[in-house]
């Protein structure tokens, strides 16, 4: 209910600004002739956003009332901050939940030695570079979304202040990159991630989350691929292209687009930290050797057979070359 | 205590610009920045109205409202000012802003925005009243030398009110209300009665003229 109301105010801003259009000053030069004292044509339309006459040099100077600005305020502080703190801490608190009665998911089988390549070297800086800056750009901008409500009574104006100045060029500087990152990070991950026949049943069995039966998948499970479209291509695209609008004030976008690009990004990027969470978790504390698999690039051939079976016995079938196959099709001894 | 105000008389403001000059002349104004500005409404067409405009310190000001460092505040007197050594330049207050107030001199490439600058109502910032550091950062404080902000004491039709609200309010309510007659106001019709009943009593020779 409030979420529809959110949308219908976003496309209440949309609208306001395409339905400027000035009657107005055919309607005065009229009225003037009846009553030169009625101003009623031109006031009836101020808050319409359009560009009057002006001396002033600018983008924007001409528009006397600017009315986008109080919807973006509305919505900022108003359903943004607050469901879109509701949602982070709910998603944190369940996987804390989660950890709680389920812990690390282990191996069942010993380690065998046997080391597979499940991350070239590619795979892993675009990944890293990603990771970090993602979180540099999560932290920062938590800063200045609720820094003000939770930082600001605990460290005073003006420590926060200079949190917040440094977490601004930090999130400026460090934005450019997480769209560079992503962007290679697609096309080195993107052949693993399309729809495949074992994505079916993983699904039916909702990857084992609920009660921890074995789901076979290939290279990347059906829960990676939906982080991968979703995630990093969808929300990373859409939260880094409205980023640069705002990152980059020097191309002569008016406010509205900048108030819409804040608002699209601040939801986006809200929902990206949401599932984020759950795929770092799933990547460090959540299932055992993930973590070491990305930082070595190798898994233990147990840990490849516990989570991805089909893609060591693609491996396997393929033989030399297959990609995203373990390294070679040969497991290989690291 | 005062509440302080800006009212501009758009029947009277002839868009000479010279609030705009008096304030940048005042207060030194950073490059590429302009406290108020003169906007024309329908420029032309007859019944074309001049507003000059700058920062209103609204009662609910939108910037005070969305700066993530709550760096914009009120002062006893209501007008708002804010403290340049806290802002960061995140451009909020400049998009929640229906007026335009905010501005930022540019700081670096791209357009990277430096610290907001804004109309003070000639009230200076949070540093020392009249101190050089506090004319530095936000100009003049006239309001602490008992004067009131430049652009409406320049103002030559008198078309820029700013001050106590009560007062600049009854200046105001004064010349609307000796301003032109009731018909030209707000209509034969409205005032009179419709048009052609107008006519029917002037043929049955009831009325002059």
């Amino acid at each position: 209910m409030k979420v529809i109301n959110m949308f219908a105010a976003v496309a209440l801003l949309v609208f306001a600004a395409a339905a400027a259009a000035a009657p107005s000053a055919q309607e005065q030069a009229q009225r003037q002739m009846q009553q030169p004292f009625n101003n009623a044509p031109v006031w009836g339309e101020v808050r319409s956003g359009e560009a009057q006459s002006t001396t002033m040099r600018g983008i924007e100077t001409g528009v006397l009332i600017q009315p986008g600005g109080q919807t973006w305020r509305e919505l900022r502080n108003g359903p943004i901050v607050l469901y879109g703190g509701i949602l982070l801490c709910v998603v944190l608190a369940a996987i804390v939940v989660y950890y709680a009665r389920r812990g690390t998911l282990r191996l069942k089988e010993p380690e065998t030695g046997r080391k597979l390549v499940r991350f070239d070297m590619v795979d892993r800086v675009t990944h890293w570079v990603a990771a970090v800056s993602f979180c540099l750009l999560g932290i920062t901008g938590l800063t200045l979304l609720f820094g003000k409500h939770l930082l600001l009574p605990l460290l005073g104006y003006e420590a926060f202040s200079w949190l917040a100045a440094i977490g601004k060029n930090i999130h400026n500087f460090t934005g450019p990159i997480f769209l560079l990152s992503i962007v290679v990070m697609f096309a080195a991950y993107v052949k693993d991630n399309f729809w495949q026949a074992a994505d079916a049943e993983w699904i039916a069995h909702a990857g084992g989350l609920v009660r921890g039966e074995h789901v076979p998948s290939h290279r990347f499970n059906f829960g990676e691929k939906v982080w991968f479209w979703l995630g990093v291509s969808g929300l990373g695209l859409v939260v880094s292209l409205s980023g640069f609008v705002l990152d980059f004030p020097n191309f002569e976008q008016g406010r509205f687009v900048m108030q819409a690009a804040n608002v699209v990004h601040v939801v986006g990027a809200v929902l990206f930290l949401a599932m984020s969470f759950g795929h770092i978790y799933m990547g460090t504390v959540g299932v055992a050797g993930a973590y070491e698999a990305m930082r070595d690039g190798t898994v233990d051939e147990s840990w490849a057979k516990e989570h991805h079976e089909l893609w060591v016995r693609e491996a396997r079938a393929a033989g030399a070359g297959a990609q995203g196959a373990p390294q070679d099709a040969k497991p290989r001894a690291v | 205590m005062a509440r302080m105000k800006f009212l501009c008389d758009a029947e009277r403001c002839i868009e000479c610009n010279g609030c705009v000059t008096a304030c940048k002349n005042e207060h030194d104004v950073p490059w590429g920045v302009n406290r108020r500005r003169v906007v024309t409404l329908n420029d032309g067409v007859p019944g074309e109205r001049s507003v000059s405009v700058a920062c209103m310190h609204c009662s609910d000001a939108p910037c005070i409202a969305v700066c993530p460092v709550d760096c914009i505040y009120h002062t006893e007197e209501g007008v708002v000012l804010h403290d340049k050594d806290l802002c960061i330049g995140c451009g909020y207050c400049f998009y929640a802003c229906p007026f335009g107030a905010p501005q930022f001199p540019q700081a670096g490439a791209f357009g990277m925005r430096g610290k907001m600058d804004k109309c003070t109502f000639c009230a200076g910032g949070p540093e020392v009243d009249g101190s050089e550091e506090e004319f530095r950062k936000y100009g003049r404080n006239r309001l602490a030398e008992g004067k009131l902000p430049i652009c409406a004491e320049m103002c030559a039709t008198k078309a820029l009110l700013g001050g106590d609200s009560d007062v600049i309010s009854d200046i105001f309510r004064k010349r609307a209300t000796m301003r032109g007659g009731g018909a030209q106001l707000i209509g034969w019709a409205t005032a009179y009665g419709r048009q052609e009943r107008a006519q029917e009593r002037k043929g049955a020779g009831e009325g002059g003229k």
